[in-house]
């Protein structure tokens, strides 16, 4: 099970007056994701989705509250968490030098796949992801399509348990973002965990068991899609976050 | 852990391997080393072989004597007699190098600081001792005194030890120098590509998300950057040794000079490339991997390019030796070890503490950068 517990994040922002401004991207955010769901992280750009799956990540440290993985925490076992988790978002790059081949040969070895395992993981990801014609060829010949079936192997290479996947159709033609879609659903059924951020709502409706709405940093909303709808009186998710936000433009 | 550094070391080496640029840094500065040897060796010899007739063409304002046109036919002088103004006209013109203008008995000798005018001068000079003497000794012997009683009251002799062999010093000091200059610039380029230029490029949020400690980031990262110095600087030392052998070949037989190192000298001069390397290489990825762009951490190594340099041509321009404290202290030691090789002084202390001081540094370095690395701020700030 994913726990992250009131989760603050303080950064300090420098004004073209040289003034430093503190503000919070996460102001006590508190998730739970067992074995097998999709969450839905939902927000608008700035409400401070991607801190919050960098903190989950382990890329970015929270100015207070925790995040655990199965009862371990980052500060006694970061390598044994990062072991288990697939961490990609819209703007994740890779090593446009390398092949695609090469860049999930380092990823097998970084992650501790058995050397004969290797090859015939790779092979069988190449597979799934139809990434066969292009497999030896340079991350930076490929378009963006093929680089995001690249960094979606990147991440099924050592067979994780959660996925945090953060704007990952972002930018996507509607093919490589089904590939994407499809590719979450079928882990879900294989019991792993997903954290999905994303701004295309309907997209959440479609494959989130449940759905977290945030703006300016903290939890607005929360629950199954139908009961979100339920509790706004709307009839989808970006009606309901609308009804949300203006509820909260009213109070300012 | 050791798996994880070899893996890191791996994707960089093949990253550095597939740039252009960073090839180019590593393998085309070591080229400009045979150029400056043999240039220099070759303006040495130039200066030292300069034909007579270039020199040997002096104007006089009078007339020479037999013993005089004796003399100066022996010295393989090409005289040019005329008035001083028709002289002064003609040297400004370069018909002559120089002229010589004689007023009642004083003589004197008029031209410019050129390299051809020193070398006429010394002729001229040449001319007017033995003229002296043949005066002197002409005179004691009309007054019936025995020259040799008078002239060589006291013998000198010169006898040289030890030959002091400037040029050879001077040519494989500044070849050595122009090894550390290669090895500074072929670590800045991949130490900013490897930080810098992976924060840039949005790769490092990538590798962060992997299982890897800070440290093995690290040590990889370094390592490949050291490897990349070693191989320009080892590069360069063959290099050196080839142009060298080539300098060598053209003043041997005629200037009995040798510019070739012994093998132990060789060793020792590549120990001092390899504890450079590495110093190089830390500081560079301590200072690049504080910018956020390529462009930024170009300008920040900018000053230590400098300071790589200054320290140690300083200490050669003024003649300091070494000491136990200089050999501690960072870019000056590595200049005066490599001259004390050179001159055959091979000194162990000097050199284990160099190697001291060098292997606290990097560790204090390395330090810094781990710490560094875990830091938001140096991420994503």
């Amino acid at each position: 099970m994913l726990k992250a517990e009131n989760i603050k994040k303080k950064f300090t922002k420098i004004t073209k007056k040289k003034e430093q401004i503190e503000f919070y991207a996460n102001n006590g955010i508190s998730i739970e994701a067992h074995d097998g769901e999709i969450i839905g992280i939902l927000g608008p750009n700035g409400a401070g989705k991607t801190t919050l799956l960098r903190i989950i990540a382990g890329i970015l440290e929270p100015t207070s509250g925790s995040v655990s993985f199965d009862n371990l925490n980052y500060q006694d076992n970061e390598t044994e968490i990062k072991k288990n988790i697939a961490y990609l978002s819209g703007n994740t790059k890779i090593y446009n030098t390398l092949s695609c081949y090469e860049l999930l040969h380092m990823c097998a070895d970084i992650y501790g796949v058995k050397q004969e395992d290797a090859k015939t993981r790779i092979e069988k990801i190449s597979q799934t992801l139809d990434m066969n014609s292009f497999l030896y060829n340079r991350i930076g010949s490929l378009s963006t399509g093929q680089t995001q079936r690249v960094n979606i192997a990147r991440c099924l290479i050592h067979n994780p348990k959660y996925y945090i996947l953060d704007e990952a159709t972002s930018g996507l033609d509607i093919i490589s973002s089904q590939i994407i879609l499809n590719f979450i659903k079928g882990e879900k059924q294989k019991g792993k965990t997903i954290l999905y951020s994303t701004h295309y709502m309907e997209e959440a409706e479609n494959i989130c068991d449940k759905v977290i709405m945030i703006n300016k940093g903290i939890i607005i909303a929360e629950g199954t899609p139908a009961k979100i709808k339920k509790d706004t009186q709307t009839t989808n998710l970006r009606d309901a976050f609308f009804k949300l936000i203006e509820g909260d433009k009213n109070e300012e | 852990m050791k798996n994880n550094v070899f893996n890191i070391l791996k994707k960089e080496l093949r990253e550095m391997f597939r740039d252009k640029k960073s090839l180019a840094m590593m393998l085309v500065i070591p080229i400009f080393i045979p150029l400056l040897v043999i240039g220099m060796s070759a303006l040495f010899e130039s200066q030292m072989n300069m034909p007579i007739t270039d020199y040997n063409r002096i104007g006089f304002n009078y007339e020479l004597n037999s013993v005089e046109e004796s003399i100066i036919d022996d010295l393989e002088i090409n005289p040019v007699y005329d008035t001083e103004e028709n002289l002064k006209e003609q040297f400004e013109k370069g018909e002559i190098v120089l002229y010589v203008t004689k007023n009642n008995n004083v003589y004197t000798i008029n031209g410019d600081d050129s390299d051809t005018t020193t070398y006429a001068s010394s002729l001229v000079e040449s001319y007017f001792q033995i003229y002296k003497d043949y005066l002197q000794t002409d005179y004691l012997a009309n007054h019936n005194v025995d020259p040799s009683e008078v002239l060589n009251i006291i013998t000198l002799e010169e006898n040289i030890v030890t030959e002091d062999n400037f040029f050879a010093s001077y040519v494989t000091n500044y070849a050595f120098f122009f090894i550390i200059m290669a090895i500074t610039v072929s670590a800045t380029y991949p130490a900013t590509d490897a930080t810098a230029g992976e924060k840039e490029r949005g790769t490092l949020e990538t590798l962060l998300t992997f299982p890897i400690k800070s440290k093995d980031i690290i040590i990889g990262k370094f390592l490949s950057v050291s490897l990349s110095s070693i191989i320009t600087g080892v590069l360069s030392l063959v290099l050196a040794i080839l142009s060298l052998k080539i300098a060598n070949n053209m003043f041997k037989k005629k200037k009995k000079i040798d510019l070739m190192l012994s093998s132990s000298s060789l060793i020792f001069a590549l120990i001092v490339i390899l504890a450079y390397s590495f110093l190089i290489s830390g500081l560079c990825i301590a200072i690049a991997s504080k910018s956020k762009t390529f462009k930024e951490a170009q300008s920040a190594l900018t000053p230590l390019t400098f300071i790589s340099f200054f320290p140690g041509m300083i200490a050669f321009m003024i003649g300091i030796t070494t000491t136990n404290v200089y050999a501690c202290i960072p870019f000056l030691n590595y200049t005066l070890i490599f001259t004390d090789i050179t001159s055959g002084n091979i000194n162990f202390i000097h050199i284990l503490l160099m190697l001291i001081s060098t292997v606290i540094i990097i560790i204090v370095i390395l330090k810094i950068i781990i710490k560094q690395y875990k830091s938001e701020r140096v991420l994503f700030g």
